[in-house]
């Protein structure tokens, strides 16, 4: 069973602490295939954060795949992630990565403006997937 | 479906002071709201208004459709908790739930000995300590399983471990009855762990409203040089500005990303949000309620 | 509500059936003296309508025997003030005082409902006990009734219907002056002379007129004094009717001592008359009810004023 941790500083939003929390137990092996994962309930009685946002957060993993709800009797673990990255996949993306970073400082972007564009940019990827 | 608290040009007098005054908000149902703002804003007698309590000077306030003065009836389905929650001190906590249990139709006991746990039911109320009266308050509250609970600083007087342990009976009740919950405190960081949605009065007025992550998200803090001011692209409008030596600091609204070079952008706070609101620096008079659209996208 | 009732009152409901037992033993104790003393002098010998010779000293010893206790017990006279003060004041007084209305009246119960409730059960126990009350102080009386009479105040006011009625009358004050100043001593305080001046102007001023009282003329020298009936005035009246001031009195008095006559039959050779106002001692129970009903008639205008003026407290 998970037991979850929130970062209210992290500036991350919490729902997503969930889900990745989720996703790094199933990466590690912590949780598989058919684990209950914890009730809306017991999570915020651990926690005390609103009920809304571990909804939100095992909604997010059903839709991925990774969990399934079924009514009545909790959420489970459906399905493992799909195999990290081989590794001379991930060195050809850092170094294009690192290109691409090089381009955008000789533009005049700073660090933050960095940040902002390729969150944003990513944001709006993943929101037209769901759409 | 009736929004479970519908406020319409709300005031409220006491002899001559107004402590509310043309006061229009709506609560969306199954939210967790915080309440908030400086001491005399008029967010205790908001509540008491909502709970029947007090009659309006002006305007109307509905709860769950109902007028509460009018079909007091309502009542049954609002969990009140006053501040200080007042209590019969005579009476022994069992004295206390059975007293709640004999005056409300609906009563769930299973639920109210989860949130009375380690309390010893003989206990006089008088001598429980300030965490275990604000539990016991809580328990009289949910075990009505009603559809709306209005806290009034619930968590003065209570050190971080009693506020805790407040905090996670209060979501557990909430997770179990799906009930939507405004809880008033001037304290923001107790409420910003579990809050979706923020309602801060000024002066007896609606000074902000909305759900918590769009107020984030469409509101960023600027840094950069001092200089005059014209339009910035992303900028919608100004709510604070502050001047330090060469540097200008502005609290802003956007409408749209701000890729402005000439400015470090960075995403602001709950509480300094707040507080920049709360703050009468940069108020032009009279000040509309600043209030979101449901969805933009950024 | 009946267990809230019972439970948030239960110090007071314990106390005044404490009270009423205490009495009922001080009752008790105190009647066997008076019983013994009742025997002993044979003085059911003495009772009207029979009498006998000596009669008049007897009874006159037995009633002087006992006269403390007997004007002990117009004291009795507080215990329904006491339904108001204790029990009745802080009702609401003490609810909007400690804030704890915001608890009560935020349940699942309306307002009315919950005062209604509380007054109506508290009303049936302040009944009751001023009942029972009523019939220790009748019983022990008894023989005091019969000797004077009960239709005097010091009879009257704590026998019969009047107690429950009074003790009624005072709990309704009580919860209205609880709701009007919202403290429980200033309640309490108030109470007491709301009630203790209704009973007052009552007795003052309507209870010799609940009927036309009758009157009684004798001559200046008949010392009798009718027993039983409740004396309203005794005045002395010339041959005209005119009523003779004290001043005139005296001047008449003096003038038959320089005289030598017995001042007595010199007022009778005056012409002077006795006139006597009276109720007689036959309306005991006509008063008791019309009093009675007052009271009561009183008490529910208080309480309906005090349920619509409930509702639109701010609090």
């Amino acid at each position: 069973m998970i037991e979850f941790h929130l970062d209210p500083r992290s500036g991350v939003a919490t729902y997503l602490q969930i889900v990745q929390q989720v996703k790094e137990a199933l990466r590690l092996g912590t949780i598989s295939v058919g684990d209950q994962l914890p009730t809306v309930r017991e999570v915020v009685a651990d926690l005390a954060i609103n009920p809304n946002t571990v909804a939100k957060a095992y909604r997010d993993l059903e839709r991925e795949g990774l969990v399934v709800a079924r009514q009545g009797r909790g959420t489970f673990v459906a399905s493992t992630l799909a195999p990290a990255a081989s590794l001379p996949h991930y060195e050809a993306l850092r170094a294009e990565l690192e290109r691409w970073l090089e381009t955008a400082e000789g533009a005049g972007l700073d660090e933050e403006s960095i940040r902002a564009l390729i969150s944003a940019t990513l944001r709006e990827m993943l929101a037209r997937r769901v759409a | 479906m009736s929004p479970p608290i519908d406020a319409r040009r709300l005031g409220k007098r006491f002899r001559r002071d107004w402590v509310l005054r043309d006061c229009t908000l709506t609560i969306p149902e199954g939210a967790i709201v915080g309440l908030t703002g400086a001491n005399a804003a008029g967010k205790s007698a908001l509540l008491s208004l909502a709970a029947g309590l007090l009659a309006p000077s002006e305007g109307s306030i509905e709860v769950l459709g109902r007028d509460p003065l009018r079909e007091p009836a309502v009542l049954a389905e609002v969990g009140y908790v006053a501040q200080g929650a007042p209590l019969y001190r005579s009476f022994t906590v069992a004295e206390t739930t059975e007293y709640a249990r004999r005056t409300n139709s609906c009563w769930d006991e299973e639920l109210v000995a989860d949130v009375l746990t380690r309390i010893a039911s003989r206990t006089k109320v008088g001598s429980l300590s300030a965490g275990e009266r604000a539990r016991l308050a809580l328990a009289l509250a949910l075990g009505k399983r009603p559809r709306l609970v209005l806290l009034d600083e619930p968590f003065a007087g209570l050190d971080p471990l009693a506020g805790r342990e407040f905090l996670q009976l209060l979501m557990d009740g909430v997770a179990e009855t799906a009930a939507t919950v405004v809880i008033a405190s001037h304290v923001i960081a107790d409420i910003e762990r579990v809050c979706d949605h923020i309602v801060l009065l000024t002066g007896g007025g609606v000074r902000l409203e909305g759900d918590v992550e769009e107020l984030l998200d469409s509101h960023r803090i600027l840094m950069g040089p001092r200089r005059p001011l014209g339009s910035i692209r992303g900028v919608r409008s100004i709510v604070r500005e502050r001047y330090s030596g060469r540097q200008l600091t502005l609290l802003v609204r956007s409408d749209g990303p701000i890729f402005d070079p000439s400015w470090t952008v960075e995403r602001v706070g709950l509480e300094e949000l707040l507080l920049a609101y709360m703050a009468p620096e940069r108020m032009p008079v009279p000040v509309p309620p600043e209030r979101l659209p449901l969805r933009w996208h950024g | 509500m009946a267990w809230v009732t019972w439970r948030q009152h239960r110090p007071q409901l314990v106390a005044g059936l404490g009270l009423l037992v205490a009495l009922a033993v001080a009752a008790f104790a105190t009647r066997l003296p008076i019983q013994a003393a009742y025997h002993r002098d044979a003085l059911s010998d003495c009772l009207p309508p029979t009498s006998r010779s000596g009669c008049d000293i007897i009874v006159r010893h037995f009633q002087s025997e006992f006269d403390s206790w007997v004007a002990a017990l117009r004291g009795l006279a507080v215990l329904p003030a006491l339904a108001g003060v204790f029990v009745g004041a802080p009702l609401l007084a003490r609810e909007l005082e400690h804030g704890t209305h915001r608890f009560a009246w935020t349940q699942g119960v309306t307002r009315r409902r919950w005062l209604l409730s509380k007054t109506a059960l508290l009303a049936a126990a302040v009944i009751a006990g001023g009942a029972v009350a009523s019939a220790i102080v009748m019983w022990w009386r008894s023989p005091f009734d019969t000797l004077q009479g009960r239709m005097a105040p010091s009879g009257f006011d704590v026998e019969g219907l009047v107690v429950p009625a009074y003790a009624l009358f005072a709990l309704a004050t009580g919860v209205f002056a609880g709701l009007v100043y919202r403290r429980t001593v200033a309640a309490m305080t108030a109470t007491l002379v709301a009630f203790a001046s209704t009973r007052f102007l009552v007795l003052k001023f309507l209870r010799p007129h609940f009927l036309a009282p009758l009157h009684n003329t004798v001559i200046a020298t008949d010392t009798a004094r009718t027993t039983g009936d409740w004396v309203l005035s005794d005045v002395l009246v010339d041959a005209g009717g005119r009523r003779i001031t004290a001043g005139r009195e005296d001047l008449a008095v003096l003038h038959a001592q320089h005289a030598g006559i017995d001042p007595h039959t010199y007022l009778v050779t005056l012409g002077w008359k006795r006139v006597i106002a009276y109720q007689p001692a036959g309306r005991f129970w006509t008063f008791q009810l019309m009093e009675a009903g007052l009271f009561v008639a009183l008490a529910v205008a208080v309480v309906l004023v005090t349920l619509w003026l409930v509702r639109r407290t701010p609090t």
